[in-house]
């Protein structure tokens, strides 16, 4: 007979105010196999957990049942807790009653308790039939990948090649820098911005542990954290730095442009971000009128020294900027607000005036969004020192006329319309994520967002991790981001990959598929169905396999599975129906 | 363990001495993360944390932007790994007094206050919090709650361990009652306990002190201070939390009613160089939007104004968030500044500019939450000079570059993370963590002989 202890968890009020806890604990005491029950304020709590430890001692319990949150919030704390005792942390269950039962059905006390006690009978009769496993160990490349050879991934790149890992780091481009390269100066110091790039790519190209190429992408990707292999196209041209370590195989003449493979334990996104086209603002003049540029082409003109008009070649005299150029319209454009543009803008319209002494700049807005350390302060500047005259409003038109440029647009607090001769106009046009981030996405199997940026694990506390593990984001690819903001997040995706790379193995769920050799026939239909890839046929016998690293337990193979041959480890067929007869009504004989 | 030189093919000049142990001070969510990131790569932690458990500000908060993920129950799987972790060693209700050494041997001085509570005795019960009979309000509760003079933060308390409050405590200040003894079961009570004094040595030194709120009585024009129904954000966090002391009722705390009209005031503090800071506080636009959206789903028929300059909602999908805020919860934002808060009867009137429309606007209102600006942390200041950290004009710590070394400060060794920095969200708070994990991890693998805590395997190394 099973020894299984049932422990219900109040949640402060937020299990308890719907649910009867006392009466979950009462009726599962009569549950066969049950041998302890106890409600708790929060099981989670250290006296909680103690609680836990103390029951599966005293009643020697052989399996447990905690009804509280869902498992994504507590699972983990729970198997441990119960592990310290000596139980096999597999045999520990969570029946979620918070999320599924008290919080969806408040104002229904009544059912919300029934409700939650047969939650938990299914739970007792999973935990009845849970055997005792044990993880996997699997060994781990310590080497990193990253992707993109900008300011995010040069320093995560240097981060993990600092700490003694070697790094490959796979640039598109033919140069390493990316959009920090082509900028001017940075608010709000009016630092150079080639001068301190320049540092860190010196850094990146000497380190002995860094492979850089360039004119390369990734064309081909496949394992699972600590295990990937990598496959890049394109090896033409500079490999600096690694060629210290092995100069025959790495100088730039013996590279062929041919696929190259090899194996990384690690990767870091950091593919940046590209401006929305022009093209898609034909109201705004975009691509039509040489005049209208985009922020990266003023950022150009700045670095020359000179700001002078494409069309003919003077200087401009009256120059309008305007914010949100595809940013914030989710009717025609980007809903999302591109979060640089406004502090981008006002370092533009300062420069221009410090270039232009006698120009006039206008910067048409809708919200001036200037967060960080000093920048509200650096827009005031450019008001007051620079004279630049913020209009808050929307540009409609802009049309040319004789040779200038004409602005229509509103002044929302004085609630007129406006017409600005101007001779250039920048757009500061939306950040959207590099063309390619797209196919990449696809090839290593990462999350996007509706807007097609790198999905992070959790809005909140998991932002440097993509949804795959061992994938790692950093700067713009995630979501626009400065360069102050862009190297905290870069060097927060390396601490993961050090702590990855520290650990002495991987360590896998054991929850996962497995294959009845005796039923097994390699009729092969598990293997489409499988999501993850984790399902191959055996080169020679005539036998389905698991990857047990990149099977997710997810139990699509078991469904096709036709002679019964696949099962999901603790989560069988026999699990199911038992937790099914649990509480349906016709067969609950109990 | 085993001792292998980590980087044998790199020719580092071999730093100094070298402890590879961290301190880190602050138990914030910046905090936990850099010690959970160092932690996890085998190094040992020593957190700091003043209060008596850790979680910092995001104990606080009720519901995060722009998910409404329940603050608490994101939060506590953090601080019980941290709590539970085999290499972080807890120090809370300790302040750090005094640091000597350079990088890779800091000698740290910290500064225990007396629980009076026996912490190895004490199972965490509650029993003594139950039977102490002296109420008083909490500072965790931004005082809209109370709490016994016996008291943990919480009940997931991290640890859960309890503190006496000796100024409020009858026995200390009348020399009897004692019913916290009487009743606990394992004799945990201490009276006698005294401050206690350790030393820790440690290689790297990571701040994340966070932030304080602008005080309220320091904006009398806006009621601040005298008008009980006027209350700052954390407050209002506390009354939206269904932890806090209303169980997530949005109840006044004049009178416990539940307001049907409450303002909410943008940049009380914040952007306002003549009287205030002249800077902008980042996270204020956010709150506010959330804040509005959770007293809405609470409040249904609820009427929300809001006060803004700029809305500053610029992250991922915090624009869309602020734009659900108008749209589905039917939040009227205003764009202008509140010249005058006061009391009228039961009421309290709400004087403002409408700039878009040019009109002056008066409401009346049950309820006025303020968006204080922050400030850093005040011991942020006295750890600063303590470790010859340079400060801006009010206080935050300045990193050694602000665009290519965020996290680094002048000190070699000592590091940055979170909003001690300056304001930031949770996120950024997040990534600045981890961000300084690894400037600590990158400098104990160079060490020459720091112990690898990987088995042997030196594959990538060459």
């Amino acid at each position: 007979m099973a020894r299984i202890g049932v422990f219900v968890c109040h949640c402060g009020l937020n299990i308890a105010s719907t649910v009867d806890v006392g009466r979950v604990s009462r009726t599962l005491r009569d549950c066969p196999g049950v041998a302890f029950t106890a409600d708790y304020k929060y099981m989670c709590s250290d006296p909680g957990q103690m609680l836990i430890q103390l029951a599966i001692t005293e009643h020697n319990l052989d399996g447990v049942v905690v009804a509280a949150c869902s498992p994504a919030m507590h699972e983990s704390t729970f198997r441990k807790a119960a592990a310290t005792t000596g139980l096999n942390p597999y045999r520990v269950e969570i029946a979620n009653i918070r999320e599924q039962v008290s919080w969806p059905h408040q104002g229904a006390p009544e059912e919300a308790t029934r409700k939650a006690i047969d939650t938990v009978r299914t739970l007792v009769e999973k935990v009845r039939y849970d055997e005792p496993l044990t993880p996997f160990k699997l060994p781990i490349v310590r080497r990193a990948l990253v992707v993109g050879g900008g300011i995010a991934g040069l320093t995560a790149a240097l981060i993990i090649a600092d700490a003694g890992y070697p790094v490959t780091l796979v640039e598109r481009s033919d140069r390493l820098g990316g959009r920090m390269a082509q900028l001017s100066s940075l608010y709000v110091n009016f630092d150079d911005s080639g001068d301190l790039l320049a540092e860190r790519i010196a850094a990146v190209s000497g380190h002995p542990l860094i492979q850089v190429l360039t004119n390369a992408e990734v064309t081909g990707f496949g394992g699972y954290v600590g295990n990937f292999t990598v496959q890049v196209s394109g090896l033409r041209s500079q490999v600096s730095g690694y060629s210290n370590l092995k100069p025959e195989t790495l100088k730039p003449e013996t590279l062929k442009p041919a696929p190259h493979t090899f194996d990384v334990g690690a990767v870091v996104l950091a593919t940046g971000f590209d401006l929305y086209a022009r093209e898609n603002l034909p109201e705004y003049g975009g691509g039509r009128y040489p005049d209208v540029v985009d922020s990266l082409q003023f950022e150009a003109m700045l670095r020359e020294g000179e700001v002078r008009r494409p069309s003919d070649g003077r200087v401009p005299g009256e120059v309008v900027w305007v914010q949100c150029a595809g940013s914030r319209d989710p009717s025609l454009h980007r809903p999302y607000c591109s979060k640089i543009c406004c502090m981008v803008v006002a370092k533009q319209a300062i420069a221009y005036r410090r270039v232009v002494p006698e120009g006039q700049a206008y910067v048409f807005y809708i919200d001036i969004r200037s967060q960080g350390r000093g920048y509200d302060e650096f827009v005031q500047r450019a008001m007051e020192e620079f004279d630049v005259v913020y209009l808050r409003g929307k540009v409609a038109r802009i049309v040319e006329q004789d040779a200038r440029l004409e602005v229509w647009g509103a002044d929302t607090l004085s609630g007129k319309s406006v017409r600005l001769g101007a001779d250039l106009v920048v757009l500061a046009l939306a950040a959207v994520p590099s063309a390619g981030s797209d196919a990449l996405a696809r090839v290593v199997r990462v999350a996007t967002d509706e807007s097609g940026f790198f999905s992070e694990a959790h809005p909140k506390l998991r932002p440097v991790e993509s949804l795959t593990a061992g994938i790692y984001l950093a700067g713009a690819a995630q979501f626009p981001k400065d360069i102050p903001e862009t190297v905290a997040q870069a060097s927060g995706a390396a601490a993961k990959v050090l702590q990855l790379f520290a650990q002495p193995e991987m360590v896998a769920e054991p929850t996962v598929a497995a294959v009845d050799e005796r039923l097994c026939v390699g009729c092969g239909l598990c293997v489409p169905a499988c999501p993850y890839e984790a399902r191959a046929l055996h080169p020679w016998r005539k036998l389905a396999t698991v990857n047990v690293a990149l099977c997710q337990g997810c139990g699509a193979c078991a469904v096709v599975c036709r002679n019964k041959a696949t099962t999901v480890r603790n989560l069988t067929t026999g699990q199911v129906l038992a937790m099914m007869e649990a509480v349906l009504p016709m067969t609950s004989g109990q | 363990m085993q001792t292998v030189p980590k980087c044998g093919i790199l020719n580092y000049v071999a730093e100094q001495a070298s402890i590879p142990r961290a301190l880190i001070v602050g138990a914030g969510i910046a905090g936990m993360q850099a010690a959970l990131d160092i932690a996890n790569a085998g190094y040992d932690v020593v957190l700091v944390d003043r209060l008596p458990s850790i979680g910092g500000r995001m104990a606080q908060l009720s519901e995060t932007f722009p998910t409404l993920d329940c603050a608490q129950c994101i939060l506590t799987p953090r601080t019980v790994e941290v709590g539970h972790h085999e290499h972080i060693h807890l120090r809370t209700y300790s302040e750090v007094e005094a640091v000597e050494g350079e990088v890779g041997d800091f000698r740290v001085r910290i500064h225990r206050h007396p629980a009076y509570v026996d912490w190895e005795k004490c199972t965490g019960c509650g029993f003594c919090q139950e039977k102490c009979p002296r109420k008083v309000l909490s500072d965790f509760e931004r005082g809209v709650g109370a709490r016994k003079a016996i008291y943990t933060l919480s009940p997931q308390a991290v640890p859960n361990k309890p503190v006496i409050d000796r100024e409020h405590c009858i026995f200390f200040q009348r020399g009897k009652c004692r019913a916290c003894e009487r009743f606990c079961p394992v004799g945990a009570i201490a009276f006698d306990q005294e401050d206690v004094v350790v030393e820790e040595r440690v290689g790297a030194i990571v701040l994340a002190t966070g932030y304080d709120l602008y005080g309220l009585s320091r904006m009398p024009e806006y009621g601040g201070g005298h008008v009980p129904d006027v209350i700052d954000a954390l407050a209002f966090e506390r009354l939206l939390s269904s932890s806090g002391p209303t169980t997530g009722q949005v109840q006044r705390p004049s009178d416990g009613q539940v307001p049907r009209e409450v303002v909410f005031v943008q940049c009380a503090g914040s952007r306002d160089p003549e009287k205030h800071l002249p800077y902008c506080s980042k996270v204020c636009c956010m709150v506010t939007a959330k804040q509005a959206i959770l007293y809405r789903h609470r409040v249904h028929d609820g009427q929300v104004y809001v006060f803004y300059i700029d809305i500053r909602a610029a992250g991922k999908r915090y624009d869309e968030f602020t734009q659900r805020a108008m749209e589905d919860e039917n939040v009227v934002y205003l764009r202008g500044k509140v010249s005058r808060i006061f009391r009228q009867g039961g009421k309290v009137i709400v004087w403002g500019a409408d700039t878009l429309s040019g009109q002056q606007v008066r409401i009346a209102a049950d309820l006025v939450v303020l968006a204080p600006a922050m400030l850093p942390r005040p011991a942020t200041h006295r750890l600063a000079r303590m470790l010859g950290l340079p400060v801006d004009a009010y206080g935050w710590l300045l990193p050694l570059d602000a665009n290519m070394h965020p996290l680094e400060t002048v000190r070699p060794g000592v590091f940055l993370a979170g909003a001690g920095t300056g304001p930031m969200d949770i996120p950024e708070a997040v990534a600045h963590g981890s961000g300084a994990a690894a400037e600590v991890l990158k400098r104990f693998a160079r060490w020459p002989d720091t112990p690898l805590p990987v088995g042997g395997d030196t594959e990538g190394k060459e």
